[in-house]
């Protein structure tokens, strides 16, 4: 939950001194949210209704529905809050990482690592991201293509540094590291893989991206 | 270089898997495996209904109660055939994807050309056999984290079909030299499937056609072609 921090941070800048009324509609988000997550974690998208998240929250659909309007919303501002901190997460990891090909392998890592403990959200966002109607919102969002521009900027990181030659196409890389991270997560999901085993499926999967890349 | 596969098969399911094998200007003479016909017949209409109804509604957005409006059968004789709606998307694709590998079955042994060339051909096949009925081929990728699907299911990903497809394109780029005998095929399998994937995400969110995806695909192809090729 510490996730959604940021987001209250932000909402009470422009509300200098929350009202009472305020800070109670601050409370009832956090618990439909909270009540959201777990039973999204535990039916799936399609498993969890409105009915039972209001009932795990302790409230009525009614009170729900007062501060979300349907369930793909609750499930969008969770995903769009995770990956804001994932983000964070990703960039912080990538500053540690020496050479391109590590910054990336230290990305990829954080983001297995953050979605580790919340694998069946993860199924979950996969499923929705499919969606006609979901999938393109989910993945046009903000939060979603700063996680590929943060590919790409080790990309032009590895330019500059002359790690990776002039005509790297780091858009189109970029985007399909992005890809790779994400086809991991079959593995992660359904069989069960270790961090290790998919940081070192990773490694690999960089060095062929990259293979094209290099200078020399 | 495939123009001509856009129009695949759409015509020859209705023709052939509509009818299931029964003329309808003939009346069913009563045998024994009169039953059994009339219940193949009741599938394959079910099968066209939900096909239809899944592409333009969605899978979600689709009831068995209108699948069987639509096939003219009643809910109860659906159910006598089908377990769940699930299970219906499932057979709806198999046949669907059977059709199509039947189809790669015949054409990859005569392709010619880098292996990357090859797996361009065979990609840009899937991409105008899809194309034609995108909300279906995108529901059946969803229901590949769906919780409610019965685990029988094979979702995409888990049929192992197109997984081999690429499996002995890339083998036999071994074979002829073109691909580095040191490169871990499967990650590259993996690659190719990650990228296919992603290509198909274009058609959902900026209604490619079957051309566009299959011009983003060679390029992605060409890219991963840069870290296996023999060198």
């Amino acid at each position: 939950m510490k996730h959604i921090a940021p987001l209250q941070a932000a909402g009470e800048a422009v509300v200098k001194v929350p009202t009472r009324r305020t800070l109670a509609k601050q409370q009832t988000r956090a618990k439909v949210l909270a009540a959201a997550r777990r039973l999204f974690s535990e039916e799936g998208y399609e498993g969890a209704t409105i009915r039972d998240i209001a009932a795990a929250a302790g409230m009525s659909t009614g009170a729900v529905f007062a501060n979300f309007t349907d369930k793909s919303d609750l499930f969008r501002e969770i995903m769009l809050t995770d990956m804001v901190a994932l983000g964070e997460a990703m960039r912080e990891a990538a500053e540690r990482g020496k050479g391109v090909d590590d910054a990336l392998l230290k990305i990829f890592s954080a983001g297995y690592a953050f979605y580790k403990s919340q694998l069946p959200l993860a199924r979950a966002a996969f499923s929705v991201g499919w969606t006609p109607e979901e999938g393109p919102q989910l993945r046009n969002s903000e939060p979603s293509q700063q996680l590929i521009e943060l590919m790409v900027d080790q990309l032009n990181a590895g330019v500059e540094r002359g790690e990776l030659g002039q005509e790297a196409e780091v858009k189109l890389r970029g985007q399909m590291l992005f890809e790779a991270y994400l086809s991991n997560f079959k593995q992660a999901i359904f069989e069960g893989w270790s961090l290790e085993a998919l940081q070192a499926r990773s490694r690999d999967q960089i060095r062929v991206l990259l293979a094209g890349a290099r200078r020399g | 270089m495939v123009s001509g596969w856009g129009k695949m098969t759409e015509t020859e399911i209705s023709a052939d898997s509509a009818l299931g094998g029964i003329d309808p200007a003939q009346p069913p003479c009563v045998e024994p495996s009169v039953r059994q016909s009339q219940k193949e017949a009741t599938r394959n209409r079910v099968i066209i209904a939900a096909r239809d109804l899944f592409d333009v509604q969605g899978f979600q957005g689709t009831t068995i109660r209108e699948i069987a409006k639509q096939a003219g059968v009643s809910v109860g004789s659906v159910f006598t055939t089908f377990a769940s709606k699930g299970e219906i998307l499932n057979q709806v694709m198999q046949e669907r994807l059977d059709r199509l590998y039947a189809e790669l079955d015949r054409v990859m042994p005569h392709l010619r050309g880098s292996t990357a060339d090859r797996l361009c051909t065979m990609f840009s096949i899937h991409f105008a056999f899809e194309a034609q009925r995108t909300r279906l081929f995108l529901a059946h990728i969803a229901a590949a984290y769906d919780w409610t699907q019965p685990s029988s299911a094979k979702p995409m990903g888990k049929n192992t079909r197109l997984q081999e497809i690429i499996a002995e394109c890339l083998a036999k780029g071994v074979a002829e030299g073109d691909v580095d005998p040191e490169s871990d095929l499967q990650e590259i399998i993996d690659l190719l499937m990650g990228a296919y994937a992603w290509v198909y995400r274009l058609a959902a969110s900026d209604g490619a056609d079957a051309a566009t995806m299959t011009a983003v695909m060679d390029r992605h192809i060409a890219l991963i072609a840069d870290g296996f090729h023999r060198r």
